[in-house]
């Protein structure tokens, strides 16, 4: 009976001292609790670790970032402007004891940061205007297309003029977070807060699409008319131009003629000056010959050179 | 010994014997599963993350190692693949005609401009693991919190610019930017994640407003359109009427060397008979003066010749007569 007994005692001890044994690996952080009541320091490196058997336990939370992500609220703007903001928190347990005496578990520590972070992020977005919300920077933009510049600059100007703060206001919040977390004593520490989503309620959304197709069918009817007016701009030059043509021509045209005409004149006259009653007669026998046909009557008396020999 | 004892010689013995039996099998058992648990490969493009009683203690190459067995674990990463995020659509059916579906994703995709309009982005973000051990460590949903950070800074992106630009010229601005400002959001949670790229796949109206958008693109065609006829137009009647002036100064220049040639001739003509004239100008001017009379008289057919001999006579003649 003593040699099987020994060996069971053994074995018992053996048992009971590695349940005192465990591991705490990479991801997690751990609290060792005795009687309900966390107790010593927390475990927050990865290895194997030796408690007290049988009367502590180990309690494990996890020590990578973990995710927050709230609903979307409806919050209105400075400008009364109302908006929907989604945001999301990466946060980590940094004092599990703490966080097992004010949070219990994640679960809770969840609800609990709903109520912080809605609550810094609607302070903050009452207080700022949709523009600042939006713009980070104060570039100047484009707002129209590079071609028409004329009727809504007045817009791009008054663009200028805003500054955006979007990367405060996260920073803001992020400061206000962390504060009412430190306030709290909730062991949780803010990794990182971002707006995810900002959009327009459904009626905003709406009027505003209205405002876009309207802004869009100006601008079309815009090209229209300037197609149009163009169209009728080249109408009027293609007349210009047909006038001024032809005038052209017929100027330069009569230009020639007239020269011609001058030069025939002077050829004439310089030959028939040479003897003008030649010519006289020369041309008085052409135009006897054209205008004298079978249609003329005549009536001669015998008079006339012509018949000269008929009457002697 | 065992073999003939399984036959089966008595009941007692068999308890003590196959004890013995079942001990030395779960040993070898045991043996082969440790040595089996000794080794571990890591792929080509993976690393192994090598925990020892849950402790980072190296991160081992692609290859062949050894750990101690049930004391170390190995968590393997695919280090070198090229993962893909899609926001605003989804892949369907990648392939050579990869579909995608856009549908009911407007809650990721429809943004603010800076000029406050909505745009619809959708764009891919390709990221791949550059540190193990941080990967696995650090975060405890990396994917979620890649979207998320891909989410909130291309928001930030787009807010910055005017929904002109967005569309337009800064599109290549915005996903590089939003590519900075993701690595360096992700690099302070040390995600051990590195951005390969943020590509936009289309920034575009909402639906609800594309069809203006069109309409302003038809209309732009249309001025394009009207201008190219009045062009034509234009070039069909003024290349007709220059063809028309050209005709017009031409026609007075032959009016003109026609004009010049003809006073040339009939000087010529007048000069040399003005010669000969000269020779013998009473002769000449009777001669011509007969041949002009012979001409003009053989053409007439009703001549009446009244003497002067007679004195007051009234000649009478049928003054109609004649042309009928």
């Amino acid at each position: 009976m003593k040699k099987t007994i020994f060996p069971i005692i053994f074995i018992l001890f053996f048992l009971i001292l590695s349940s005192g044994l465990y591991v705490v690996n990479e991801k997690e952080q751990a609290v060792i609790i005795q009687f309900g009541k966390p107790v010593g320091n927390t475990i927050k490196y990865a290895g194997l670790h030796f408690k007290l058997p049988l009367i502590q336990t180990v309690l494990k939370f996890d020590r990578r970032i973990l995710e927050w992500d709230g609903a979307a609220n409806e919050i209105p703007t400075k400008d009364n402007k109302y908006i929907f903001i989604d945001a999301f928190a990466r946060w980590k347990i940094i004092d599990p004891l703490q966080f097992y005496k004010a949070a219990k578990n994640e679960m809770l520590a969840q609800s609990r940061l709903d109520d912080i972070i809605d609550g810094a992020v609607r302070d903050e977005i009452t207080n700022r205007t949709m523009n600042e919300i939006i713009r980070s920077t104060e570039r100047e933009m484009q707002t129209t297309e590079e071609e028409d510049d004329d009727n809504l600059t007045s817009e791009t100007s008054n663009q200028s003029l805003i500054r955006g703060a979007r990367l405060d206001i996260i920073k803001s919040i992020k400061g206000k977070v962390v504060g009412k977390l430190s306030e709290l004593g909730l062991g949780i520490e803010l990794v990182d807060i971002q707006l995810k989503r900002i959009n327009y309620n459904k009626q905003v959304q709406s009027k505003l699409f209205n405002r876009m197709i309207s802004e869009q069918n100006m601008i079309a009817e815009k090209y229209r008319g300037q197609g149009q007016g163009k169209k009728q701009e080249i109408m009027g030059m293609q007349i210009q131009k047909s006038k001024e043509v032809r005038s052209q021509a017929y100027l330069e045209s009569e230009i020639i003629k007239g020269e011609a005409d001058a030069e025939a004149v002077r050829i004439y006259a310089n030959a028939y000056n040479k003897s003008p009653q030649f010519y006289n007669f020369k041309k008085s026998l052409e135009t006897y010959r054209n205008t004298l046909d079978s249609t003329t009557k005549i009536i001669m008396s015998t008079d006339g050179k012509y018949f000269k020999y008929l009457t002697q | 010994m065992a073999q003939k004892i399984k036959f089966g010689e008595g009941e007692i013995k068999i308890p003590e014997i196959n004890f013995n039996k079942i001990g030395r099998l779960i040993f070898l058992a045991l043996a082969v599963v440790l040595l089996m648990g000794s080794f571990y490969t890591v792929g080509a493009n993976e690393n192994g993350v090598l925990t020892r009683f849950g402790k980072y203690s190296t991160t081992t190459m692609p290859g062949l190692h050894f750990k101690i067995p049930l004391i170390d674990a190995v968590e393997k990463v695919k280090v070198d693949y090229l993962y893909t995020e899609a926001f605003g659509f989804r892949t369907l059916k990648s392939g050579v005609k990869t579909k995608y579906s856009t549908r009911n994703y407007e809650i990721e995709s429809w943004m603010l401009t800076g000029d406050l309009k909505i745009a619809e982005v959708r764009w891919v973000v390709q990221y791949k693991i550059k540190d193990a051990a941080n990967y696995l460590f650090n975060i405890k949903n990396v994917r979620n919190t890649i979207r998320d950070v891909s989410e909130a800074t291309m928001r930030i992106m787009i807010g910055d610019r005017s929904f002109n630009e967005v569309i337009k010229s800064e599109r290549s601005a915005v996903s590089a930017g939003a590519r900075v400002q993701m690595q360096a959001i992700l690099d302070s949670y040390n995600a051990g994640i590195s951005i390969q790229m943020v590509q936009l796949q289309g920034v575009v109206p909402p639906v609800t407003v594309s069809d203006s958008f069109n309409e302003v693109n038809r209309a732009k065609q249309e001025q394009e359109t009207a201008l190219n006829e009045a062009k034509q137009e234009y070039n069909k009647i003024i290349y007709n009427i220059e063809g028309e002036a050209e005709r017009i100064i031409n026609e007075a220049r032959g009016y003109a060397i026609d004009r010049v040639n003809t006073a040339k001739g009939d000087v010529a003509s007048f000069e040399k008979v003005l010669k000969e004239y000269k020779k013998a100008p009473q002769i000449t001017k009777d001669r011509m003066y007969l041949e002009m009379m012979d001409e003009v008289f053989s053409r007439i057919p009703n001549k009446v010749l009244v003497s002067s001999e007679l004195e007051n006579f009234l000649p009478m003649l049928n003054v109609n007569g004649g042309s009928k």
